[in-house]
C-alpha cells in the first residue's frame, strides 16, 4: 500500500511524470496550463483533506471554510491593511489551524458520530459562506480585486500565469509531501488505528484528541494556503466560489473516486476529474451546463458500489494480479521485484 | 399584535406542516435503514420538474400530476433501495453519504441540462386564490391545501406506524433489527417499501408545495437542509418531534424573512442545529418513538 | 425432525464451527452445552438464518432450509428466543406479542395464542400496556419466551435463558418450560448453567471449540469426564 506508493515514487516512471508536470509551462499552451494549474489547486485541496478524512477517517465537510480564510483573509489583509500577503498567508493559515482544532475538539469533547460531524461541519461551512459574505471586510458579496501581478516575489506575485502554475504546483507538492510523511510517522499510524476502530486504539493508549486536533491542524493550514495561491492565481477572490460549501462536496468527491486514504488516490482523482470537467465544460458547457457534474456523480455511485477503495486502488490490485500470474517470465519477475 | 408578526406566524406553521411531512419521510427511511439521504431535497425538486413536464406536455394541473409522479418515485424509492443502498447496508456511512451526495449532483445537473437554469412555473387551479382569515391576514389558498394535506397524510403516517402490523414491522427494524429479523419479519422487504413509501411523500409534497413557487433545478439543497434541520431538531426519529420540528422550522422562516436581522438571522438555523447535535441530540422532545 | 449435517460456519476468515451435527427428534428437549466461545450462539444464529453456513445441511421435517433468510425459518417453523431477550424496548407487551405471531403462518390464530402465554404468565397479562423497556429482567425473558410461542413454532430455541436473573425467577422459568415441554413442544435450549441444563433436558450435545465432542442422555452426559473437560478446559 503506502510501501507500494513509495516505490512507485522512486520508479522511473514516476520521475517521467514529475519531469513532464514540471516542465508544462513549456509545452502547454495557455489554455491548458490554467486547466492544470486549477487542477493542482483542486489536488492540494484533494490531499489536504485526505490527511483528515482518508487517513483519519473524519468527514469534514467543512474545509470551505478554511480555503475562505486562506483566500480572503490574506487577500483583505494585503488590500485593507495593507500587509505583505507572505505575512497574511501564514496568518491565515494560523487562524484555519485554530478553527479546525476547535472543530476537532468538538468532536472530541462530544463524542460525535460520523453522521453529526459531518453535519457539524456542513453547518459551519454554510455559516463560514454567510459570514464571508457578509463581512465587508472580506469583501461582501463582491468579493476581493487582488493588485495586478508585477512579479514581485517578495510581494507574493509570481509574474503570470507560469509563476503561478510554480506557486500552485510547489503548493500542491508540498500537500502531497505532507501526506507522505504523515503516513510514514507515528502520527499516520495513529490516525489510521482511530479511523479503523477508535474504541480499539483509544484502549491501547492512542491519545485520541491530541491526534485529531494535530491532524485537522495540518489539514486546515495546508488547505488554507492552497486557497492563498489560488486567489494569486486567480486574481479575484468570489466568497460563492471560495467559501461555497460546494468546493468541498468536489474535493470529496474527487478522493474518494480516486481511493481515500491513499497518497495516490486522491492525487489521481482531482488530477484526472478536473482536467476531465474543465475539458467537458469547455466543449459542451453551453449547450449541456453541469454535465462534467452529472458524471461526477455517476462516478462516485459507481465507484462506491463496485471499488469503495478507489479507483487507483482497484488498478493496483489489477496490476499486482497481472503479474503475479506470469511467474515464469525472468523478465516479468524482475520488473515486478522493482515495482512491488 | 402586530398583523405582520400574526401573518408571518400562520404562514410559517402552514409551511411548516409540509416541511415536517417532508422530515417524516427521511425520517422513516432513516429509522428503519440508519441511511441519511443527502439528496432528499433533490427529489422533492425532481417531482416539482416531474409536474412541470406533465404540464407542459399534457397540460395537467400539479395537484392532478401527483396521481402519476407518485407511483413513479414509490417506484423509485423501491429501485433506489435495491440496487443502491441495500448492496452498501452496514457499510461506513461515510460512504453513504457519499453515494446520496453523488444522485445530488446527479440530479441537479441531469435537470439543469434537461431544464436550465432558469426558475419555471407551473400554473395551478387556483394558485392565485386567496383566502381572507380576517381583515389583514390573508394566505394564499395553496398554502392552504398544502397544509391540510400535509396533516391528514402525517395522521395516516401516524396510524400506519401505530395500528398496523407493518408500521409496528417498521418500528421493530428500528429498536432491534436482528429480533424483527427473528419474529419473521421480512427485513429487506420492510426496508424497500419503507423506502419507496418515503419517496412516495416526496411526489406528494412536490405537487402541494409546487403552485406558485418557481421551480430551479438547485433548490433542493435548501429542502434537504431544512429536512436535515427538522430531523435534527425531532431526535432523529420521535414522530411528534419531527413534526413539531417542522413547524419551528417554518414559523422561524417566517419570521426570519420579515424580521431579517442580516447575516446574524440568517445563521441563527444553523447555529441551533450546530447547539442541537452537540448538547441535544435527542430532540427537543424527551421520548422516543 | 430437525436435522443437521455437518455444518461448518465462522465470520469471515475466523472458523467457528467444526462439521457440526445434531439431530433432534419431535418433543424432546434437547440441551446445547459448552463453555463460553464453544460456538453455541454461531450454531443457534445458523439455526435462524442470522448467519450463514459455509457448508453442511439442515432441515426440518425433511425440509432443507440452510440458506434461508430469517424469515422464511421463522414461517418454517423454528423461534428462537435470543440471547439477552432482545425486546422491543419502547413498545407495550401487547405489541411485542402482536410482533411473535406476526408471521403467516402464526396470524391466523394470534389472537388465540397470545391469550395462551397471557395465561402463562400472569404477570405479563398484568402490564399488558407497560412499555417493554421499563420490565425486570425476569419479565422481559417471559415477554421474550411469550413472543416466541406466539410465532406457533414447531422447535422454540432458547439461547441463554437464565441469563443475568434470580435463582426464583430462574425456577419459575424453567417450570414454565417443563410445561411447555410436556404440552408436546419441542425445545433446544442453549445453556451455560450445567446444572440447570442437565436437570430439565433429557439429551445433550456438548459444544468444545467448535466440535460436537458428545452427546447422549443428560445421565450420561453428566457423568462423563469429557462434559468437565470441555467446560473447564482440563
Amino acid at each position: 500500500m503506502r510501501s507500494g506508493a513509495l516505490k512507485f515514487l522512486s520508479s522511473p516512471v514516476f520521475w517521467l511524470i514529475f519531469a513532464a508536470a514540471v516542465t508544462m509551462p513549456l509545452w502547454l499552451s495557455p489554455y491548458y496550463l490554467g486547466v492544470a494549474t486549477i487542477a493542482l489547486f483542486y489536488i492540494g485541496l484533494a490531499l489536504a483533506w485526505n490527511i483528515v478524512a482518508g487517513i483519519g477517517g473524519q468527514m469534514s465537510l467543512g474545509h470551505s471554510v478554511f480555503v475562505g480564510v486562506g483566500g480572503l483573509l490574506s487577500s483583505a489583509l494585503l488590500l485593507k491593511l495593507g500587509i505583505n500577503m507572505w505575512l497574511g498567508m501564514v496568518i491565515a493559515a494560523a487562524i484555519s489551524a485554530a478553527l479546525g482544532a476547535f472543530i476537532a475538539w468538538l468532536d472530541f469533547r462530544f463524542r460525535l458520530s460520523h453522521l453529526s460531524f459531518a453535519l457539524i461541519t456542513l453547518a459551519f461551512a454554510e455559516m463560514g459562506q454567510l459570514a464571508a459574505v457578509g463581512s465587508e471586510f472580506l469583501g461582501g458579496a463582491s468579493g476581493l480585486f487582488l493588485p495586478p501581478d508585477h512579479g514581485s516575489l517578495l510581494n507574493f506575485e509570481f509574474g503570470g500565469q507560469r509563476g503561478n502554475f510554480y506557486l500552485l504546483f510547489t503548493a500542491s507538492l508540498v500537500c502531497l509531501i505532507a501526506n507522505l510523511v504523515i503516513l510514514n510517522t507515528p502520527l499516520g499510524y495513529y490516525l489510521r488505528a482511530m479511523r479503523d476502530n477508535e474504541n480499539a486504539a483509544q484502549a491501547i493508549g492512542v491519545a485520541l484528541l491530541r491526534n485529531k486536533i494535530i491532524a485537522m491542524m495540518i489539514s486546515a493550514a495546508l488547505t488554507s494556503i492552497m486557497g492563498t495561491a489560488y486567489a494569486r492565481y486567480s486574481g479575484f477572490v468570489d466568497p460563492y466560489q471560495f467559501a461555497a460549501p460546494h468546493v468541498t462536496v468536489e474535493v470529496v468527491l474527487f478522493a474518494t473516486i480516486g481511493g481515500l486514504g491513499t497518497v495516490l488516490g486522491p492525487l489521481v482523482g482531482a488530477g484526472f476529474l478536473v482536467v476531465f470537467g474543465e475539458i467537458v465544460r469547455g466543449q459542451l458547457g453551453g449547450v449541456l451546463p453541469g454535465l462534467h457534474f452529472f458524471i461526477d456523480g455517476v462516478l462516485i455511485i459507481v465507484v462506491i458500489l463496485l471499488m469503495p477503495r478507489g479507483v487507483v486502488s482497484k488498478i493496483a490490485e489489477w496490476w499486482d494480479r497481472r503479474h503475479a500470474a506470469a511467474p515464469e517470465n525472468p523478465k516479468i519477475i524482475a520488473e515486478t521485484a522493482t515495482r512491488t | 399584535m402586530d398583523d405582520i408578526l400574526v401573518q408571518a406566524l400562520i404562514q410559517g406553521l402552514l409551511i411548516g406542516a409540509t416541511y415536517g411531512f417532508i422530515a417524516l419521510g427521511l425520517g422513516i427511511i432513516y429509522s428503519v435503514s440508519g441511511v441519511i439521504n443527502f439528496s432528499h431535497g433533490d427529489f422533492v425538486t425532481l417531482g416539482m420538474f416531474l409536474c412541470y413536464s406533465l404540464w407542459s406536455v399534457l397540460s395537467l394541473d400539479p395537484y392532478i400530476s401527483i396521481a402519476i409522479t407518485l407511483p413513479v418515485f414509490i417506484v423509485i424509492g423501491a429501485v433506489l433501495y435495491r440496487y443502491l443502498i441495500q448492496p452498501i447496508v452496514g457499510v461506513h456511512m461515510l460512504m453513504i453519504i457519499q453515494l446520496t451526495l453523488g444522485v445530488s449532483f446527479i440530479l441537479q445537473n441531469g435537470l439543469l441540462m434537461i431544464f436550465g437554469g432558469q426558475p419555471l412555473r407551473t400554473p395551478s387551479a387556483f394558485e392565485a386564490k386567496l383566502l381572507f382569515v380576517t381583515d389583514s391576514v390573508i394566505l394564499r389558498l395553496t398554502l392552504v391545501v398544502a397544509f391540510v394535506v400535509s396533516l391528514i397524510l402525517a395522521c395516516v403516517l401516524y396510524w400506519l406506524l401505530n395500528r398496523t402490523d407493518f408500521g409496528r414491522s417498521v418500528r421493530a427494524i428500528h429498536q432491534n433489527p436482528r429480533a424483527a429479523a427473528l419474529m419473521g419479519i421480512n427485513v429487506t422487504a420492510v426496508r424497500t417499501i419503507t423506502f419507496a413509501a418515503g419517496f412516495g411523500i416526496l411526489a406528494i409534497a412536490a405537487g402541494l408545495l409546487l403552485p406558485g413557487t418557481p421551480a430551479h433545478p438547485g433548490m433542493g439543497l435548501r429542502y434537504t437542509v431544512i429536512t436535515l434541520m427538522v430531523i435534527i431538531l425531532g431526535g432523529m426519529t420521535n414522530f411528534f418531534g419531527i413534526v413539531l420540528g417542522g413547524f419551528l422550522i417554518g414559523v422561524s422562516e417566517a419570521i426570519g424573512t420579515v424580521y431579517v436581522s442580516g447575516i446574524m438571522g440568517m445563521m441563527m438555523p444553523y447555529a441551533i442545529f450546530v447547539l442541537m447535535l452537540l448538547f441535544r441530540p435527542q430532540g427537543i422532545l424527551r421520548r422516543a418513538s | 425432525m430437525l436435522e443437521v449435517s455437518s455444518l461448518n460456519a465462522g465470520y469471515g476468515r475466523v472458523k467457528v464451527l467444526d462439521d457440526v451435527s445434531l439431530t433432534i427428534k419431535r418433543g424432546e428437549m434437547v440441551a446445547l452445552l459448552g463453555a463460553n466461545n464453544a460456538g453455541k450462539s454461531t450454531l443457534i444464529h445458523c439455526l435462524s438464518g442470522l448467519v450463514p453456513p459455509t457448508s453442511g445441511s439442515m432441515s426440518l421435517d425433511g425440509t432443507d432450509f440452510t440458506g434461508w433468510p430469517p424469515h422464511r425459518i421463522v414461517e418454517l417453523g423454528i423461534s428462537q428466543v435470543p440471547e439477552g431477550r432482545l425486546i422491543f424496548p419502547q413498545m407495550t407487551i401487547r405489541e411485542n406479542l402482536l410482533l411473535g405471531g406476526i408471521n403467516r403462518r402464526a396470524l391466523p390464530d394470534r389472537q388465540k395464542s397470545t391469550d395462551y402465554v397471557l395465561d402463562l404468565f400472569p404477570r405479563l397479562s398484568e402490564r399488558i400496556d407497560q412499555m417493554a423497556g421499563t420490565l425486570s429482567g425476569g419479565e422481559q425473558q417471559m415477554l421474550a419466551i411469550g413472543r416466541g410461542l406466539v410465532a406457533q413454532p414447531k422447535l422454540l430455541i432458547l439461547d441463554e435463558p437464565s441469563l443475568g436473573l434470580s435463582p426464583l425467577m430462574v425456577q419459575l422459568i424453567f417450570r414454565v418450560l417443563r410445561q411447555l415441554h410436556e404440552a408436546g413442544l419441542t425445545i433446544l435450549l442453549v445453556e451455560q448453567n450445567l446444572n440447570l441444563a442437565l436437570a430439565y433436558a433429557s439429551r445433550c450435545y456438548v459444544l468444545e471449540r467448535g466440535s460436537m465432542v458428545l452427546n447422549g442422555l443428560s445421565s450420561d452426559v453428566k457423568n462423563d469426564p469429557r462434559t468437565r473437560k470441555a467446560y473447564l478446559g482440563l
